[in-house]
């Protein structure tokens, strides 16, 4: 129980991450693939998050006097996870403008019955 | 077949990642580059948020490839949707008048909101692209409640090329100017936890706000005008 | 003071990323005054890139460069690396950038004209920014911009196999990109720092299991972009569905770079000399695979593609015999291979414009046709397989001789494979110019040449070929030079923190 009380955000991050993966790899609907994708990057994201993390720590912000600078937490990871999260809505925004043109032009989402190019 | 393939791979990359966390126990005190920022963060930079201060100053160039690949994304989508552009008038049944009158309602204050969370970003939690974010969903709201309206593709690439060209602009004026290096921040620290302080962070933040909610918000016209 | 900052002490190699960046935020307001200078931009873009980079290299040979973003000292803000690797990568950004963007001027006539523009200046500087920078996160986002656009110009023509490309690709490039990120993450929580130079200075040995899953995580994620073998799959269908100018730049740039931050992180942060044996193997797979797929290949820019899988495959074997004369000959065919590479998509391009088909057997009686582009296409070819005098021989040799310098009949067995892979290149190459050149077209014989704009860059990469297949050593000492940069850590981690 202790155990996992101290690594619940590692868990879950890593959960996510495994889920986004299992559903890239399974899953034949190309919406299904990006919502997988999508979810890959939030596990990944939460894994940032969770290794700046102090437990009990407090936002690094300045906003009053007399604030005890041993309890903020890491800045570096908030400031990689705000990057990661606008590359993931762009990756997400052009794969969905992509599968708008995919569906138009096959009729389909199914990966499986689109087939023009091979190997 | 593929199922248990996936399983065995995602096992073997998980027991991977097992043995690599024992040496990251969780809630353990910050990295030394992270006690070196909230502890000189304020005096360096100015700026009481040190998250701001790390995205905009110490890592300000990771945030240049931030916006540029937002605006990647954006002219990419333009790109792949451009050749299905037919400007066909569909007929759009108006929305009742308490819809309309609300959206028109709520629309300035959202916009205020994503306003004030750009322009106090370097004191508060918030910034640029998270007002920016704000921004786009008022234009949401218009989106689905005042059907028919549109923004003026015109103003909405005005504005995204203007932001980008302020942040490359403040940053060779920093190459110019503050001792030679690119995007130092050469502008008056003032006073912490004032609005007019911490040099070039807020007039930054300002434009990424602009930039980011003019390029969401184009994203979503141009992915409605498909659907 | 110096009221003229960017000219103190001689030209700051930032501006190799930035000034491209700004004129592409430029491009839309630029598109308002006139449609028709936009496609001007690129060329002189990189005109300007190409003089810098060229200007760079004597004070580079003599001493790296190290430039602080915002003026903090490493490890606390981001620094680029200026070293000799970095240099010679962005002159050969800069230099098929120019080239190809001068190609583009007639050839792309559909489309999105002012977004193509735009995504070309965007992909190459971030090509730029992933060989300059010293900052580990930096260089995802920079690999980030580099692939997104990459993604955005496979689709350009939005066809069928355009968008069908894409979209494999994007999906096995953000997968990857994920994987760099987590690989990131965790050598951010051991280290508590983002900078190569701090992490490599605290990496005694790659063999304990907390280095190394970051390591084959971040090894994978960029793997993916570099092409290596079990995570190519996405290569040919993209090159081959994206348009010319831009299966030149993938080919030639994009693979190249994503090589370029294999080798840094697996040399320089990681320091993995006892994992190398692995990537000589994985290398002749590729080599062997790649060519292997390209003999039975019947559309050309499948063919190509498939060729460039085989190329990197040569490279990754000469790069990891980690010597210092190895690691040089894998620079120099990653140079014959850009030159090489780009020159045949180009030419391939009029080619397929002119037959309207991308197969191999329409044509025929082309070098009647088009005798220059023709000509352009057959040197390209020799030169890849390594026929003297062009470049594809000096770099062929040094890494042949590189490969035996090594004891053992295993190394033998190895340069065996090389040369089975050469002869299949050859093989399939022989072909397409004998089909370009002795057999007899049907139909109209009139000359229709690609035009001058077309002309001129596929010259200049032949010219290119030529001269250095002709003076190797022209370059071997920036060559050598790169390669000691490469595999001296020490010096790469002294310099940065002093």
């Amino acid at each position: 129980m202790d155990f996992l009380s101290n690594n619940i955000y590692y868990i879950g991050a890593f959960g996510l991450i495994f889920i986004g993966l299992f559903i890239i790899l399974v899953k034949h609907n190309l919406i299904k693939v990006i919502i997988g994708i999508s979810i890959l990057e939030t596990g990944v994201n939460l894994f940032l998050i969770a290794v700046g993390y102090i437990s009990k720590g407090t936002a690094p912000i300045f906003s009053r006097p007399g604030l005890n600078a041993k309890n903020m937490v890491d800045p570096v990871p908030q400031a990689l996870v705000l990057t990661a999260i606008v590359i993931g809505v762009a990756v997400l925004a052009l794969a969905l403008s992509l599968a708008i043109r995919l569906y138009k032009h096959y009729g389909t989402l199914d990966l499986r019955k689109i087939k023009e190019q091979r190997w | 077949m593929r199922k248990i393939i996936g399983i065995i791979l995602l096992i073997i990359i998980c027991w991977g990642i097992i043995l690599a966390l024992y040496k990251i126990p969780f809630g353990i005190p910050k990295t030394k580059v992270g006690e070196y920022y909230i502890d000189k963060g304020r005096e360096e930079t100015g700026a009481a948020n040190v998250v701001t201060s790390v995205v905009l100053n110490y890592r300000g160039f990771d945030t240049l490839g931030e916006v540029t690949v937002l605006f990647i994304a954006a002219i990419g989508l333009g790109a792949a949707l451009a050749t299905l552009k037919k400007k066909e008038k569909r007929k759009i049944e108006p929305s009742s008048l308490i819809l309309r009158t609300g959206c028109r309602f709520l629309f300035p204050l959202i916009l205020l909101f994503g306003a004030y969370i750009f322009i106090h970003g370097h004191l508060t939690p918030g910034g640029g692209f998270q007002g920016g974010a704000i921004i786009a969903s008022a234009f949401i709201l218009v989106y689905l409640g005042c059907r028919g309206r549109r923004i003026s593709e015109v103003s909405s690439k005005t504005t995204e090329s203007l932001g980008g060209l302020i942040f490359v602009i403040i940053g060779l004026v920093g190459l110019a100017v503050g001792g030679h290096y690119f995007l130092s921040n050469f502008l008056p620290k003032g006073e912490l936890n004032t609005l007019f302080s911490a040099g070039i962070i807020p007039i930054i933040y300002i434009a990424i706000g602009f930039k980011v909610g003019s390029e969401l918000a184009g994203v979503i016209d141009n992915l409605m005008e498909e659907s | 003071m110096n009221e003229l900052g960017l000219l103190s002490n001689g030209v700051n190699p930032v501006l190799l990323i930035v000034v491209p960046l700004a004129l592409a935020f430029a491009v839309p307001l630029i598109g308002f005054i006139s449609k028709k200078i936009i496609k001007y931009i690129p060329v002189l873009a990189f005109l300007f890139n190409l003089i810098i980079a060229i200007l760079l290299i004597p004070k580079v040979l003599h001493q790296p460069i190290i430039v602080k973003i915002g003026g903090f000292q490493p490890p606390f803000g981001i620094n680029l690396y200026v070293g000799t690797v970095g240099i010679l990568f962005s002159t050969l950004i800069a230099l098929a950038g120019f080239l190809v963007s001068i190609y583009a001027l007639n050839y792309i006539k559909e489309g999105p004209k002012e977004k193509y523009h735009i995504l070309y200046l965007l992909l190459l500087t971030g090509a730029t920014g992933v060989v300059l920078t010293g900052d580990i996160f930096n260089l995802f986002v920079f690999f980030e911009i580099l692939c997104i656009s990459s993604y955005a110009l496979v689709a350009y023509f939005g066809n069928r196999a355009g968008i069908e490309s894409s979209i494999k690709y994007l999906i096995q490039g953000s997968v990857g990109s994920s994987l760099l990120l987590i690989g990131i993450g965790l050598l951010y929580g051991q280290f508590g720092t983002l900078n190569m130079a701090d992490i490599a200075n605290q990496i005694q040995s790659a063999s304990s299991p907390s280095i190394f899953v970051p390591m084959v995580l971040m090894i994978t994620g960029l793997g993916v972009e570099a092409a290596i073998f079990p995570l190519n799959a996405w290569l040919p269908d993209a090159h081959s569905s994206a348009p010319s100018s831009i299966s030149a730049i993938l080919s030639g740039i994009a693979i190249e770079v994503g090589l370029y931050a294999v080798i840094r992180v697996l040399f320089t942060i990681f320091g993995a000399s006892n994992f190398l044996m692995f990537f000589v193997f994985l290398g002749v797979l590729t080599l062997l695979i790649g060519e292997m797929s390209a003999f039975s290949q019947k559309n050309i820019k499948r063919m190509l593609a498939y060729s460039s899988i085989g190329q990197i495959g040569l490279i990754v074997f000469a790069v990891s015999l980690n010597t210092q004369y190895g690691v040089s000959a894998g620079l120099f065919q990653m140079i014959s291979h850009t030159l090489g590479k780009g020159l045949l998509f180009l030419a391939a391009g009029y080619m397929i414009y002119r037959t309207a088909s991308m197969d191999i057997s329409s044509f025929e009686g082309i070098g009647k046709k088009m005798p220059y582009t023709s000509l352009a296409f057959t040197i390209g070819t020799f030169s890849l397989i390594g026929l003297p005098p062009f470049i594809g021989f000096p770099s062929k040799f040094m890494i042949i001789k590189a490969a035996l310098a090594k004891e053992g009949i295993l190394f033998t067995v190895l340069v065996g494979l090389v040369l089975l892979g050469t002869v299949i290149e050859g093989a399939y190459f022989f072909r397409v110019v004998q089909v370009i050149y002795f057999k007899k077209g049907n139909g109209n014989q009139e000359r229709k040449e690609a035009p001058i704009t077309g002309l001129i860059p596929m010259f200049i990469f032949a010219l290119l070929i030529i001269f250095i297949g002709i003076y190797p050593n022209f370059i071997i000492k920036i060559l050598n030079s790169a390669a000691s940069e490469l595999l001296n850590k020490i010096d790469y981690i002294r310099s940065v923190l002093g």
